[in-house]
């Protein structure tokens, strides 16, 4: 029967060789939900320049940036809680997270910038 | 008054709160390169104390990057995009119809102001994530080259979004004051 452990890629190393009290999966799973969420940020721009789906403005003199924003932030804070819910008591390959949460954050990111949802 | 609620608003969101992150994230950024592996250099490492402090800076600048970017939101944008009223000519008390009424002066907002909405929400969550590791992971973060590697790596691109959002923040409104 598969376990919740054999389905998340990691390479174990015991916490103390590395050097800390904790595992590195909590410090893992902050900086990869901070790039999801940098994703939603960006998503969310994109998906309102295309007329796809508009965030529901919350507070009206912000107007939409007031539901984009928090729809983000709700993003990013369910996604740091969900990974930090299943790493933070494992040591993980932390590389490839390293390199994922700076992917994400760079594509939310162009995301947000006029020339490129100008493009659409 | 000499100078309205508005006007103190954004002075207190860009200089304020902005430059308290900016000064906060630049010291960051300098105190992981001056402590770098004393195995290279003649540097001593850190101490628990010295830990801590890092943490409590990141705190700060975290926290001074939400209030900045809460207020922006909240306070300041809702002022910058009042829609002037019907038969109003003089439109310099609503800066982006004043911005957006000259070609010349349109890119502040199409460019500017639309950078600046979303960008600082990114540098706030990146920020944040760099205080929860700087927090808990005190010794780690010093001992661990990778995750020093990856924190000098987020520090790097919070402080050059906020100094972006910033000079974005500096041209706008000196073209086209929040009064």
């Amino acid at each position: 029967m598969a376990t919740h452990q054999e389905d998340v890629p990691r390479t174990v190393v015991a916490a103390d060789e590395a050097g800390g009290a904790h595992a590195n999966g909590g410090a893992l799973a902050a900086f990869l939900g901070a790039g999801i969420g940098s994703l939603a940020m960006g998503a969310f721009v994109v998906l309102n320049e295309a007329g796809i789906f508009a965030a529901p403005s919350f507070y009206g003199p912000t107007g939409g940036l007031s539901g984009r924003s928090t729809l983000a932030v709700v993003v990013w804070v369910v996604a740091w809680i969900w990974l930090h819910r299943r790493w933070r008591s494992r040591e993980l390959e932390a590389r490839t997270v390293y390199v994922a949460t700076l992917v994400l954050a760079a594509l939310g990111l162009l995301a947000t910038l006029p020339p490129v949802w100008g493009l659409l | 008054m000499l100078f309205s609620f508005d006007s103190l608003a954004t002075m207190f969101h860009g200089i304020a709160a902005g430059g308290m992150a900016l000064m906060g994230l630049f010291a960051a950024l300098f105190w992981l390169y001056a402590t770098r592996s004393a195995e290279n250099d003649d540097v001593r490492p850190p101490g628990a104390a010295s830990h801590q402090a890092f943490a409590v800076l990141m705190v700060l600048v975290a926290v001074a990057l939400w209030v900045t970017v809460l207020g922006g939101t909240y306070i300041v944008f809702p002022t910058y995009r009042t829609p002037p009223p019907e038969g109003v000519v003089a439109l310099v008390d609503y800066p982006r119809a004043y911005l957006l009424s000259d070609a010349g002066t349109a890119w502040l907002h199409a460019f500017a102001m639309e950078s600046k909405e979303h960008m600082p929400w990114i540098a706030s969550m990146l920020a944040t994530s760099v205080a929860f590791v700087a927090t808990r992971e005190r010794r780690r973060l010093w001992a661990d080259r990778g995750m020093r590697s990856m924190t000098v790596a987020v520090l790097a691109v919070v402080f050059g979004l906020v100094s972006f959002v910033a000079l974005m923040g500096v041209l706008v409104n000196k073209v086209a004051p929040v009064q």
